[in-house]
This record gives structure tokens, sequence and C-alpha cells, in this order.
């Protein structure tokens, strides 16, 4: 008669995939706020955010899709990157799980907020 | 009787993609849920563990189908600029731009405002979230079973991924009634 299995994989490959999950939210957030305070950041050190965001005019990712497209590229690369990077630092290993998916939440708690209207237009500049 | 090439997608994208997430996200909260051992017997393990990998990972595709679709093609129907000439408060010659549509009108401008805004942002969570999930079922497989810590952090992930669309889903069901991009 088989049984339920006993033995199980280490988690660290799973809590890299949360954090990854997290960090992408989180950069989707950043990227909104960003190009909400771009034109006091333009005015405060002369970086053009908005600009910088436009990949459909600078790469022609999304044509017609404005500053969403920046923030979006830039979110997958973040998504991909840190999942290589957090899965070969934690594959293989078993980590306290429970910090790691705090962690993740925190990550994907401020990224819900940042995208959330009320919240990002606290950055834009005053009209 | 006829759809127009971007009524074909606005379906595609809202109606068709839309009920495939909301299956997969039912049989898929589903099997993560009763995933747990007093529950199953050895054969209900083997039986539930590939729907539950299919669940999972179908809803992952479609919220990324979903959000490229909407993103890349619907997109920048919606904020399509009205060339020079055109009177931007005037809702009458706004019908092709319904961001412009939208904001002409003080009754309907915070569709754009709050409604699109959010819309459009955060649903880009919902694949982020959604992938992790799949990956770590396809990862444990039958093992899920005995790690519960695990199995409740994986359906936190996958309501947080359907709460994210389904406020984009919302609000895209609203501001296309209030303004079509067909």
């Amino acid at each position: 008669m088989n049984t339920l299995p006993t033995e199980t994989k280490p988690n660290g490959p799973v809590a890299a995939s949360f954090l990854a999950a997290g960090l992408a939210s989180f950069v989707i957030g950043i990227g909104v706020v960003l190009n909400e305070a771009s034109d006091t950041i333009k005015n405060a050190i002369g970086v053009d955010f908005n600009a910088f965001l436009q990949f459909d005019r600078t790469f022609g990712f999304g044509s017609g899709v404005g500053p969403l497209s920046g923030k979006v590229g830039i979110a997958i690369i973040a998504f991909a990157l840190s999942w290589v990077v957090f899965h070969l630092w934690l594959r293989g290993k078993e980590v306290n799980f429970r910090s790691f998916f705090i962690a993740s939440l925190v990550l994907v708690g401020l990224g819900f907020a940042l995208t959330f209207p009320p919240i990002f237009l606290l950055f834009a500049p005053a009209h | 009787m006829e759809l127009t090439e971007r009524e074909l997608y606005t379906v595609l994208h809202g109606l068709i993609l839309g009920t495939l997430f909301l299956l997969a996200f039912g049989g898929g909260l589903a099997g993560l849920w009763s995933l747990r051992e007093r529950l199953l017997t050895t054969e209900g393990l083997q039986e539930r563990t590939p729907r539950l990998l299919i669940g999972t990972w179908v809803m992952a595709i479609v919220a990324w189908l979903t959000v490229i679709t909407g993103t890349f093609i619907a997109y920048p129907w919606y904020r399509a600029t009205p060339p020079e000439g055109i009177d931007r408060t005037d809702p009458t010659v706004l019908e092709e731009f319904p961001r412009y549509l939208l904001l002409a009108q003080e009754k309907t401008a915070e569709w754009h405002r709050f409604g699109m805004e959010w819309k459009e942002h955060v649903a880009w969570l919902a694949p982020f979230l959604a992938t992790a999930v799949a990956f770590a079922v396809l990862y444990y497989g039958a093992q899920l079973v005995r790690r519960n810590e695990i199995r409740r952090a994986l359906i936190v992930f996958f309501v947080l991924a359907f709460v994210a669309a389904g406020v984009a889903g919302l609000f895209g069901a609203f501001i296309t009634k209030a303004a079509p991009v067909a």
C-alpha cells in the first residue's frame, strides 16, 4: 500500500520565488511613485523619470503604452533577475520560511499601497 | 450582428481570459485548501495533485496573458490622443478617445483618475503572485501535503493574486461601459 510522502524538498526555492514576486510588486509601486513625482524630482536633481519610463519611445516596447511600458518592463526584469539570484542563494537550503513570507507580504503590501491612487497621488505635484 | 477587431480583443482580454482565470482560481483554491493530510488518502492525493498543478499553472498563464493583452493591445487604444483641433472638453467628439472622453465630463472623470489609474498598475501584481504559487506547486507536488506552512502561504498569495486581478477586472468592466475602446 502506498503512503503519503514523508520526505520533502528544502523550502529555499519556494522562499526565493515568493521574495521575487514581492520584489516585483514593490518595483511596480515604486515605478508609479517615481512617475507621479517626476516633475518634482526633475526640478530637484534633473532626472526625468517620466521620460525614462517611456520604454515605448526609447526601446519600442509597447507602442502607445507610455510610462506604463517602463514600469512593467522594469518589474518583469526585476522579477526574473531577482528570482534567479534568490534561487541561487537559497537552493538546497531549508530556511525560516515564515520570515521570508512576511518579508514578501510586506513587499506585496507596499506594491498594493503604492499603486492605489489616493496614496501615489500624494507624490504628485500640487496643481 | 458583428464584432469589430477591438471588440474581439476586449472580449478575449476581459471575458474569455477573465472566465478562465476565475475557473482556475476556484479550482486552485479548493485544491490548496483541501490539501491536508487528515483529509486525504494516498489515492486521493495522487488524484488531486495533477489537478492542482493544472489549476495553478492555468491561473498563472492566464494572468500573464490578461495583463499583456490589456497593457499592450487594449491600453494604447484607451489612451489614444485626439489630434490637434479636436476640442478635448467636448464629449461628443471624443468617442474614439476613451481616456479623454472620461476626463471631459466631471461625472465620469473619476473612472479614469481613480479606476483606470489603479487598474492598469495593480493588475500586474497578479501574474507575479500567481507564478510564485504555480512554481511552488510544481516544485513540491504531492509533498506539499507535508508542508502546511507553505500551503497556507500559497493560499494567501493565491487570494492576493485574485484580489489584484479582481480589482482590475471590476474597473475594466465599469470603464468599458462608460467609455468603450471599440
